[in-house]
Formats: structure tokens, C-alpha cells, sequence
């Protein structure tokens, strides 16, 4: 028995002074979560952990640490030891830290150990409002501008974005009445709060199937199976393939210079336990495209993502730093 | 509560910091972003500090008007500030300036006995035993149940645990 | 199998019937634990019961629900530190209660009116859930603003000796709760460059430092004098008493339902509502407000257990939460493979029906669990001062931490409980300040999207909130409780002059 227990501590001793690569993971890691519990983030990561888990061999303990838009769980994560022990489980909002002029931070400090998902945005509205596909509402907010109520969710959101794209191309203006997330937003406007939102489909899909609010369109390139009578926006207006295909995602991240063998243990583990059933079926039903992407791949889909979006969000007016004194580039 | 004839040692003092302190955040709460519209986010913070502003400046004028209550710093200590409080204040603050660095471990520990200590006066067996098993007891608790990470410190937990939990599981 | 027979699936089938019972059980003290909380649990709960079946791991997610919405009255009775936000309004009362060695008697009374609460929840849930949430997403940020008007009427109640301190720390909470990064225009409020305050001062940490650091504090003041001695004879309550009392605890239930069903709002602002209407509907009580009035127990506790019925109706009707807690549940279900939304109810009806009967028989747990063994709590509070408060202060700053995760809350925590401390011995209340940090963002954020709407006209405001009969109603409300609370209202009524009043 005291053999074994010093054993132990031996053991002990060597963890915490030589802990080589080769045998990670010696301990549980620790999952930081950007937003709060029951956001679809959270609900990602805590669908894909377990399977993660069965890989790794040891557990991932969750932690919400939720504010400043994601800032501050990005700010820890970066503060902890490149040892990829500690995991970033956010959504795409550090790509637009730099311009909103929230943080010096973005996924350029980060390993994308795996981007999971991406959601698909699309125009819903009011069941009494007076248009009925994208065209209609193009041409009803232009004939009566500033006049119509869209929900939003705060600068840097989808809702504030996909409003960038169409006031850009469209000349589109419309009064945006922010609320806390795409949830209470697609709420107010069952009650007739506002009378359109930009949305994602996954969180809209249930409400138009229920006849609760009717969907104008898709923000997408081709239509969705999970709402199919959805008319792609390019359709009407193809000036929008280049922005396209465009969303937020949800990804895992370790910081930038975590030793090479561990990144490539974390990126097998997020790989297979994305492929697992269960967690596509959950991604399809609840209308996210599967990505399951790492390293380099989704470095690039990171790096145009940010491209696209901060230069919308500026041209828009809602950025407070221009995107070029950060070098990133104009699409 | 009774009513007050004679203010509190101290209560001008006390006022008047509040009242500084008032025309400060309305000072910052005007620097967000002025009058520049009714839904901006400064609109809200001034109201309220305005409202700040002018109950504080009332109520330090009415506490002017009170008689002194005498006694002078000898007051204060008695009846505000005894030695007890402020030696108690003293522990709970290098308590939260330790927490981070030593871990909640450690400081725990040695924030329970030696506040125990203090406040029973010497019975130090009684305040070790109490101190370890409250310290077992929240762990247990928080961080094995609830899984909330407390701060590390100098204590190297998670490897801890992963060793008992090979041990057990017969990994080593 | 009819779907209707599934009200009473987790009362015949042993497994349910125990994970019911484990999770109230859990609940409970996940509720009393300051920094533990229900969202919390529940979320773990969403990994751990990943591989169940579906209506398993709802029973346990139910059970820790209701138990833990109850829990948060035993701290707060016990100790002064309300263990969730929903229990703050018991601990105005109720802490008092137990200083006079009627911790018992506190506690069995809050048990009871939580189960009675928690019972007229679920009662509406079940006859009425579809009309309750059409009513409830009428709810426009104009309404939700005049709701948060209401709530800060309370101030009144709470002041205490001096009204301009009362409304100064009330403004004070307003202000705290504006810090951090605005979430409608990513502007930063008050927080001086630092990351750390981006996110905001957090309501249960500083709710945690006003109420019960500061009262550990002034407690030394006193260290000498022994703890009373706590009467454990009368803990379940007479019938007379309930017989009384119950009047008022269906009154607050109806307003704990409707405030949790709306999607902006939970248990917490349905207490202290409830709150202020008990002590307004009260028009001799035996003892005075703020001191130990049963009244103030009865009118919260039953609340924000009726509020839990309420956070499902919108959730099981049309898959929007009702509050924090429920949106965690939502989230369990997508894991599950369900598809919660408005289709769940007319897919899926006997989720609806076992749900119903599964918080039926959770609130029958919660009852039994709540009556025993509150001897051996009262006994806590008869520990030596000495020992009691370092471990009161422990656990504050466990729990502070646990919030968030996070150093700079525990550092709040203890400074709002020193300036607590000198707040109280200098004569003002601690209480508008957490109320106003609750309904701070409810109030600037509705008033902002109301602003909006109307491209920042206030004729056109007035006019829309003149026009909308929801907006009008509570408008008048208002109006008449502040008239009712006025000195010169008071006169006329002396005189026979008054109008009747209708509500």
C-alpha cells in the first residue's frame, strides 16, 4: 500500500515537472465555453464533448464563462499555458474583436482544433407583415425607408451583418431594435415587436413550420432541406454570391503554439467525435452545415470569414476600427 | 430602528464620500456618450446618477443638521469600526489577494484557522479540525460534484486527481 | 399509450419516481448554496444524462428545478444570504425571523407556501398553458419597461427609516447594473479599460456581499452574545395560519405564474413583486414589514414556486423559455432528438403531460423534503459565532467564484460587503440596491427598444403606450399604487373623499 501510494506520488512529481507531449492527456481538460448555458453554443459543445471524450480518454470539464461578447473567455484561455489543456469553445464573434474594438484577440492567437458547424441565416418575419419573399421586402423597405422594424441583436450579430450585406447591395434601410439574442428577438416579433429579422434557420425553422412567422428567404447559395420552400437570395439578387456561403460557426480552439503532437491528438479526438451519428443528426435537424474542419482548412475558412464580415460591418457603419489597420484584407 | 437625534460618528464623512462619489459616475456616466440621443447608452446611467447626485446632496445636508455625537475617534472605533471588525476585514482581504496565486486550497485552509483561531481565542486543535473538514467538505461539493474549477494556485489538483483516478481505474 | 396517461408515468414507475425524488432532493441544496444554481446544475446534468432516455433525465432536471427554487429560502432565512436571486425578498423578512429564534417556524411556513405556489403554477400550466403564453408574448419592451417600473415602486417599501436613502442606494443598483459592455451598441459602460468588467458586476455576488458579508460583519460587533435559541416546536404551520395567509399566497401565485411565463422576466422579479404587493395588500400586520411579517414570507415564497409553472408554459407550448433555466432545458431536449418548439405540443403531446405530472410530484417531494430536517438546519445558526462566520465567509467566497468562474467576482463580492457594512450602520438600506441591479437592464434596455421603435419620439411613445391596452393597464397601475402610496392620496382617503379603487 505504501508502495503504491508513493508510487504515486512519484507519479505526481513527474506530472508536474516533465509532462512530455507523447502522453497527452495525463489529466482532464477544461472546456471554456464563450456563452452562456442553453445557447446554441454551449449546446454544440456539450453534444460533441462526450464523444470527444471517448477518445481522449479523459474528461472535459465545462465551464460557462460568459460576457463581453466571448472577450472574456478568450482573454483566459489566452492567459493559460499552451499545454492544450485548456480549450476554447466559442462561435465566430473573436473574428470581430479587433474592429468592434473589444479586444486585441481573434482566432489568429488560436489552433482551430476543429470548426464544427455553420448556421445558415435566413429572413423570417411577422405572419402580418406586407411581404412575402426577400424581393417584396426590398422593395417595401425602399419604398418606405427607416419605416420598418428589424430585429437585431446588437452590433457584430448575424442580424447586424446580414443587414450590412443587403443595405450595402440594396440601398436597404430599416430601423434595427436590438434585443439580447435571436431568441427573445424572434419572440418580440411574434408579438409584433419588429416586423422581420435575419435569423438562424435552426432557431427560425421550428417557429415557420408551426406557422407561427413566415420565411422570406435564405441568405445562401442553394436552398435548405429542412425549409426547402426557402428561396435562396441569390435568386433574385446574385449580387450576393460573393458573399456567400457566409454564417456563424462553432469551433474548438487551442492557443497558437501548443506543441504539434498534442494539437494532433485534440484535432483526431474533435474529428471522430464530430463524425459520430448522433451529433450530425442533431447538427441536420437543427439546420447547422456540418464543417468539421481543422488546421489549415480552417484557418482559411476563418481568415475569409473575417475578411467578408469586418468589411461589412464597417462599410456598415457598426465597426469603430477600420479593418485595414489589422491587415485584414478587402474580399 | 430608533429614531436618530444625534448623527453617527462619522456619517458626514460617510455622506460626503457618497455624495463625491455620485457626481463622479455622473461625470463618467455623461463621458458614454452625452445628449446625444433618448436611446443611447449613457441616457439610462445619467438618469440615475443624476437621481444619485441629488438624494445624496440631500441627505448630507440633513446630516449637517444633526448634532455631533461627541467622542470624536474614540466614537468611531467604538461604535463603527471596533479593532475586531477591521483585524476580520484585514484577513478576508489578503484571504481574496491569496486565493489566485496559492490556490483555494491553501488559502481556504489558512484563512479558516486562522480566523478561527482569532475569534475563539487560542483553542487552535478545535479551529484545524473544523478548518479541514469544511475545506474537504466545499471541495468535495464544488469542485468534484459541480465540477466548478477553483483556482489552482501551487496545489497541482487536476494531476492529483487524475492519479487517484488512475489508481483506481488501474491505469499505472 | 394516451398521452394523457402520461401525467402520472414518473408516480408508477420506480426509476422515475426515484430520480424525481433524488433531484428535488439535490435541488434543494443546490438552491441553499449561494453561487450554486439551478442553470448550473441543470446544464452539467445535460452531458451527464446524455445517453438516458429522455423522460429520465427530465425527471431529474424537473425535481433539481422546483427543490431549487425553493432552496434559496433556507440560506436566506438561515444565514441572510439568499441562496438564489428568487429568495431575496424571503430573506427581508425571513432573516429577521430567525434573529428571534423563529428560524423553524420561518422555514415551515416558506415550505408550505412554496409547495402551494409551486401546486397553482402548475395548475395553469396544465388548464391554460396555450392562453397564458399568447398573453404572454403580447408583452412589447414597452410593457416589459412599465413591468420594471413597477418592480422599482418597491424602493418605497424597502427604505426603511430615510426615503432619499432608499431611492439613492435604489439608483445606485440601477447604475451597477448598467456596467460592463452595452449588449445593444458594443459600448462600454463604466468599465475603465478593464476586461474583466465587460462583463458586468454580477448581480448574486453582489447580492452575496451586501447581505451576508456585511450582516457577518456587524455580527462581530456582538461576538460575545451567545446565539438564540432556536424554538423548533412550531415548525409546521397552524391551519388557522394557513387559512389566513392563503388569500394572500393566491394572489401571488397568480402574479409568480404570469411574471415567469413572460420570456423576460423570472422568479426573481416575480418574489419581489409579490413582495411588495403583500406588504401592500396588508393592512395590519402583527408585526411590522422588515422585521419578521410572515406576510413578507407568504407573498415571495409562493410566488416564485408558482413562477416555475410559469417558466414551462411558453417553453412546452411554443419552445421559447420562460427563463434561464428552462432555455437549459430546451437545450437538453435538442440533444435528446426532440425538436421543442410550437410543433412539440401537437407531435409530442405526452411530453406535455408528463411533465405536468412530473413537477406534481416533484412540489410533493419538495413538501416532504422541505418539512424534515429543518431541526437540524435551525441548528446551524446556534453555532458559535466564531466558527459560523468565518464559514459563512467561505462560502461566500466559493460561491462568488462559482458564478462565473472568477476572481474579480469574489473581489465585488467582499467590496460590496464592506461598503454594505458602513451603508448599514449609517442608516441605509442595502436592499434597493440589489433590486436595483435585478431590474436595471430589464428597465434601460426595454426603455431603449421602446425608444427605438418609435425613431426616438416621445409624443409618438406616450401615444402608442396610451393606445395599447396592455401598455395603458399597467400604466394606471402604476399610477394608482404611487397615488395610493403618496401622503396627500392618504389624506383624501382620510377625508371619505376617495374614489373606489379598482385594480
Amino acid at each position: 500500500m505504501i508502495g503504491k501510494f508513493t508510487g504515486a506520488i512519484a507519479a505526481l512529481a513527474l506530472f508536474v515537472g516533465t509532462a512530455t507531449a507523447a502522453d497527452f492527456p495525463e489529466q482532464d481538460l477544461q472546456g471554456i465555453i464563450q456563452w452562456g448555458a442553453g445557447g446554441s453554443t454551449d449546446l454544440v459543445m456539450r453534444a460533441v464533448s462526450p464523444h470527444a471524450e471517448k477518445v481522449l480518454g479523459r474528461s472535459i470539464v465545462m465551464t460557462n464563462k460568459t460576457g463581453g461578447v466571448g472577450a472574456i473567455a478568450t482573454q483566459f484561455v489566452a492567459s493559460q499555458p499552451a499545454d492544450g489543456y485548456t480549450l476554447l469553445m466559442s462561435a465566430e464573434n473573436p473574428q470581430l474583436y479587433k474592429v468592434m474594438g473589444i479586444s486585441k484577440l481573434d482566432y489568429n492567437d488560436f489552433y482551430p482544433v476543429n470548426v464544427l458547424a455553420r448556421g445558415v441565416p435566413v429572413l423570417v418575419a411577422n405572419n402580418d407583415a406586407p411581404f412575402n419573399t426577400i424581393k417584396e421586402l426590398v422593395e417595401y423597405v425602399q419604398a418606405n425607408p427607416g419605416q420598418v422594424k428589424m430585429g437585431s441583436t446588437g452590433p457584430g450579430g448575424l442580424p447586424s451583418v446580414v443587414g450590412g450585406m443587403l443595405s450595402a447591395e440594396l440601398g436597404f434601410k430599416v430601423t434595427a431594435v436590438p434585443f439580447d439574442g435571436d431568441g427573445p428577438a424572434l419572440t418580440a416579433m411574434q408579438g409584433g415587436a419588429v416586423d422581420f429579422m435575419p435569423a438562424v434557420l435552426g432557431v427560425a425553422a421550428e417557429h415557420v413550420k408551426a406557422g407561427r412567422i413566415k420565411v422570406l428567404g435564405i441568405i445562401d447559395g442553394q436552398a435548405s432541406p429542412v425549409l426547402p420552400d426557402a428561396k435562396p437570395i441569390t435568386a433574385d439578387y446574385p449580387e450576393f454570391k460573393k458573399y456567400l456561403p457566409w454564417g456563424p460557426f462553432f469551433g474548438v480552439f487551442v492557443k497558437r503554439d501548443t506543441p504539434d503532437d498534442v494539437k494532433a491528438k485534440l484535432v483526431e479526438a474533435f474529428k471522430t467525435g464530430a463524425q459520430n451519428a448522433e451529433f450530425q443528426k442533431l447538427l441536420s435537424d437543427r439546420g447547422y452545415v456540418s464543417l468539421n474542419i481543422s488546421g489549415d482548412e480552417a484557418d482559411n475558412f476563418l481568415k475569409k470569414w473575417q475578411s467578408t464580415t469586418a468589411w461589412v460591418v464597417y462599410d456598415a457603419g457598426i465597426a469603430k476600427n477600420s479593418p485595414e489597420e489589422f491587415g485584414i484584407a478587402k474580399p | 430602528m430608533s429614531k436618530q437625534q444625534t448623527r453617527r460618528p462619522g456619517a458626514i464623512a460617510f455622506n460626503a464620500v457618497i455624495l463625491g462619489f455620485s457626481l463622479f459616475m455622473f461625470w463618467q456616466a455623461y463621458l458614454i456618450s452625452g445628449f446625444s440621443a433618448l436611446s443611447s447608452p449613457g441616457t439610462f446611467p445619467m438618469a440615475m446618477s443624476a437621481i444619485m447626485v441629488l438624494t445624496s446632496a440631500g441627505i448630507l445636508i440633513k446630516s449637517l443638521g444633526l448634532s455631533s455625537p461627541g467622542g470624536g475617534f474614540t466614537g468611531f472605533r467604538k461604535e463603527i469600526l471596533p479593532p475586531i471588525v477591521l483585524l476580520f476585514s484585514l484577513i478576508i482581504l489578503a484571504f481574496s489577494l491569496v486565493l489566485k496565486p496559492l490556490g483555494f486550497l491553501l488559502a481556504s485552509f489558512l484563512f479558516l484557522l486562522s480566523s478561527i483561531w482569532l475569534l475563539e481565542r487560542g483553542r487552535f486543535g478545535r479551529a484545524l479540525l473544523l478548518s479541514v473538514v469544511s475545506i474537504i467538505g466545499v471541495y468535495v461539493i464544488f469542485r468534484l460534484i459541480f465540477q466548478v474549477v477553483l483556482p489552482e494556485g501551487i496545489i497541482p489538483e487536476r494531476a492529483i486527481i487524475s492519479t487517484i483516478g488512475d489508481y483506481f481505474s488501474g491505469r499505472h | 399509450m394516451d398521452a394523457f396517461s402520461y401525467l402520472f408515468a414518473s408516480w408508477l414507475q420506480p426509476e422515475l419516481l426515484a430520480l424525481t425524488a433524488l433531484g428535488t432532493f439535490a435541488g434543494i441544496y443546490i438552491g441553499a448554496i449561494p453561487g450554486l444554481s439551478v442553470t448550473m446544475a441543470v446544464s452539467i446534468l445535460i452531458s451527464f444524462t446524455f445517453s438516458w432516455e429522455v423522460n429520465h433525465a427530465l425527471a431529474l432536471m424537473n425535481g433539481i428545478f422546483m427543490g431549487g427554487v425553493y432552496g434559496g429560502s433556507r440560506t436566506a432565512i438561515l444565514l441572510n444570504i439568499p441562496g438564489a436571486p428568487a429568495a431575496i425578498a424571503t430573506a427581508i423578512d425571513g432573516y429577521p425571523m430567525a434573529k428571534k429564534g423563529e428560524a423553524g417556524n420561518a422555514i415551515g411556513l416558506s415550505t408550505v407556501m412554496s409547495f402551494f405556489g409551486g401546486f397553482i403554477g402548475i395548475a395553469v400550466l396544465a388548464v391554460a398553458a396555450p392562453a397564458v403564453s399568447e398573453f404572454a408574448i403580447k408583452f412589447q419592451p414597452r410593457d416589459y419597461m412599465l413591468l420594471a417600473m413597477m418592480g422599482i415602486l418597491l424602493v418605497g417599501a424597502l427604505s426603511g427609516e430615510s426615503l432619499a436613502k432608499g431611492i439613492f442606494a435604489g439608483a445606485f443598483g440601477m447604475l451597477l447594473g448598467t456596467v460592463g459592455l452595452d449588449p445593444m451598441t458594443a459600448e462600454q459602460r463604466f468599465t475603465f479599460g478593464s476586461v474583466e468588467l465587460m462583463n458586468g458586476i454580477s448581480s448574486i455576488a453582489l447580492m452575496i456581499g451586501l447581505f451576508g458579508v456585511s450582516e457577518a460583519l456587524l455580527q462581530l460587533h456582538t461576538l460575545h452574545i451567545p446565539a438564540i435559541k432556536q424554538r423548533v416546536d412550531k415548525i409546521i404551520p397552524s391551519l388557522a395560519d394557513l387559512k389566513k395567509y392563503l388569500p394572500l399566497s393566491l394572489q401571488t401565485s397568480a402574479i409568480g405564474v404570469i411574471i415567469g411565463a413572460l420570456p423576460g422576466t423570472g422568479g426573481d422579479i416575480a418574489a419581489l413583486m409579490a413582495y411588495d404587493h403583500a406588504k401592500r395588500v396588508t393592512k395590519n400586520p402583527e408585526v411590522p414589514f422588515g422585521q419578521g411579517a410572515k406576510e413578507g414570507l407568504v407573498g415571495p415564497e409562493s410566488a416564485n414556486n408558482a413562477a416555475v409553472g410559469g417558466a414551462y408554459i411558453p417553453m412546452l407550448t411554443l419552445g421559447i423559455p420562460g427563463d434561464a433555466v428552462t432555455a437549459v432545458i430546451i437545450g437538453a431536449l435538442f440533444i435528446h432528438g426532440l425538436n421543442p418548439g410550437p410543433l412539440l405540443l401537437i407531435e409530442k403531446p405526452d411530453m406535455f403531460w408528463f411533465t405536468v405530472g412530473n413537477l406534481t410530484l416533484a412540489n410533493f417531494f419538495m413538501l416532504i423534503f422541505g418539512l424534515t430536517g429543518i431541526k437540524i438546519f435551525t441548528r446551524i445558526i446556534e453555532c458559535p459565532k466564531s466558527v459560523l462566520f468565518p464559514l459563512i465567509l467561505l462560502l461566500s467566497v466559493v460561491g462568488a467564484y462559482s458564478i462565473n468562474n472568477s476572481v474579480s467576482d469574489v473581489w465585488w463580492m467582499l467590496g460590496f460587503g464592506v461598503l454594505g457594512y458602513f451603508m448599514k450602520l449609517y442608516g441605509y438600506q442595502v436592499g434597493p440596491i440589489v433590486l436595483g441591479i435585478i431590474l436595471s437592464r430589464l428597465m434601460d434596455d426595454n426603455w431603449r427598444r421602446a425608444i427605438i421603435s418609435e425613431r426616438e419620439s416621445l409624443p409618438a411613445f406616450f401615444t402608442g403606450m396610451l393606445s395599447s391596452p396592455l401598455s395603458a393597464t399597467l400604466f394606471v397601475a402604476i399610477v394608482l399604487i404611487l397615488l395610493g402610496q403618496t401622503p396627500l392620496w392618504k389624506r383624501f382617503k382620510a377625508r371619505g373623499l376617495a374614489v373606489p379603487e379598482k385594480s
